[in-house]
């Protein structure tokens, strides 16, 4: 049973490594700030939220598991309120899209 | 009648948060609940809110599987070694059209695969949602419409 | 917590190679805060770093067994979400510094950003480093 509970941690905790890894590596790579948003906001927040619930889940109290899970709860409430003000702020100041894109008619419905 | 309803969700939520389970402490978090809804109660005098339990269910398990699949397709797109990007602003014309369900909509999108909500027009006409993979816009316009903003709807009116 | 042997190693073993991949990615990010061509890029990866701080709590809360941390990562969580906001909001009255006009004329070099101001910040540093 306590093997189990270590088992679970341990991979909850590995997980959640890897996903705020391959987040950072998003922020480096991507090519410009909205695409980055991305990258940050979903996946960092998975990656942070899954090693808080395993630090709950490792405390084996049912006090501390809920309030890593209200902590969870708030940080995937929160991560998309912080990611759409920084990218309604960027292209408000005229930061504009990369090269790659395709599209953007946020540029063309107010430039009218 | 309402506002007894919330304010035992707040009792529930403050037992988890302070972690203990008495019935004296969720006497005070059932207090406090009620104080805090006093306090922003002129913010949403006259809006009457259907609450259908059930749909709002669907629509939270909804959300935690597309959550759980755009970390995934994130990681993925990140870790590949030649990342094909085609990224873009798209406009998605609203169906909703009151606060609270703009407000869940645009939190959905942007916690979603490939989408991040930018900006609502200022006549709250439209949602300009910046997407990883712009190439096919109606495709994800159609996605959302028959997703998310169906269930809200269901679920909120 | 339970004194099994082998369930300990496990979660040993699991926190050393969080802490790894945390490490790395602690350092990818500030990276980006210090390189990120623009004021938007360095906000996010700020972000970026109180999500990966709040990360590095959990994993100390788990080794070193003294449950407050998860606390501390609730309340790191919360201030830095602030931090964002009053970001955003600086950038949004303020408008682009000046020193980010148009990243997208430099799309064909390599570092988004344009030719002259690319030329002319090192310069000005090392004027005032000497």
């Amino acid at each position: 049973m306590a093997v189990l509970l270590a088992l679970v941690v341990a991979v909850m905790l590995v997980g959640g490594g890897i996903f705020t890894l391959l987040a950072a590596v998003g922020v480096v790579r991507l090519p410009d700030v909205y695409t980055r948003m991305h990258a940050a906001s979903k996946a960092g927040t998975v990656g942070s939220g899954l090693m808080l619930i395993a630090a709950g889940l490792h405390a084996f109290d049912f006090a501390i598991l809920a309030r890593a899970f209200a902590g969870f709860v708030f940080f995937i409430l929160t991560a998309p309120v912080a990611a759409h003000l920084v990218a309604k702020a960027a292209h408000h100041a005229g930061y504009r899209l990369s090269r790659h894109a395709t599209c953007d008619e946020m540029r063309d419905h107010t430039k009218k | 009648m309402a506002a007894i309803v919330t304010g035992l969700i707040f009792a529930i939520v403050w037992a988890a948060v302070t972690g203990s389970l008495s019935p004296l402490n969720l006497v005070l978090g059932f207090l406090l609940g009620l104080f805090a809804l006093w306090i922003i109660r002129r913010d949403f005098a006259g809006t009457r809110t259907v609450v259908r339990p059930w749909k709002l269910l669907s629509l939270l398990i909804l959300f935690v599987k597309e959550l759980a699949l755009s970390a995934w397709r994130v990681a993925v797109l990140v870790a590949s070694p030649k990342m094909d990007l085609k990224p873009g602003i798209f406009a998605f014309p609203l169906k909703v059209d009151r606060d609270i369900e703009i407000t869940l909509l645009a939190n959905m999108i942007t916690l979603t695969p490939g989408t991040l909500s930018v900006d609502v027009s200022d006549d709250r006409r439209f949602l300009y949602v910046h997407a990883l993979d712009c190439s096919d816009p109606t495709a994800v316009r159609r996605d959302i419409a028959d997703g998310f903003e169906r269930k809200i709807l269901e679920a909120l009116r | 917590m339970t004194a099994d042997p082998l369930a300990q190693t496990i979660v040993l073993a699991a926190c050393a190679i969080a802490l790894f991949l945390m490490c790395v990615a602690f350092f990818l990010t500030v990276w980006r805060v210090v390189n990120g061509p623009t004021l938007p890029d360095r906000i996010v990866a700020l972000d970026m770093l109180v999500a990966i701080a709040i990360g590095f709590l959990a994993v100390i809360a788990i080794k070193t067994g003294f449950n407050l941390y998860i606390d501390i990562a609730i309340s790191l969580g919360l201030v830095g979400f602030l931090a964002t906001v009053a970001l955003a909001r600086f950038v949004l009255t303020q408008g682009m510094p000046q020193d980010d006009r148009d990243p997208l004329a430099a799309a064909p070099g390599r570092h988004g950003r344009p030719p002259e101001t690319r030329r002319g910040r090192p310069q000005r540093r090392r004027g005032r480093a000497r």
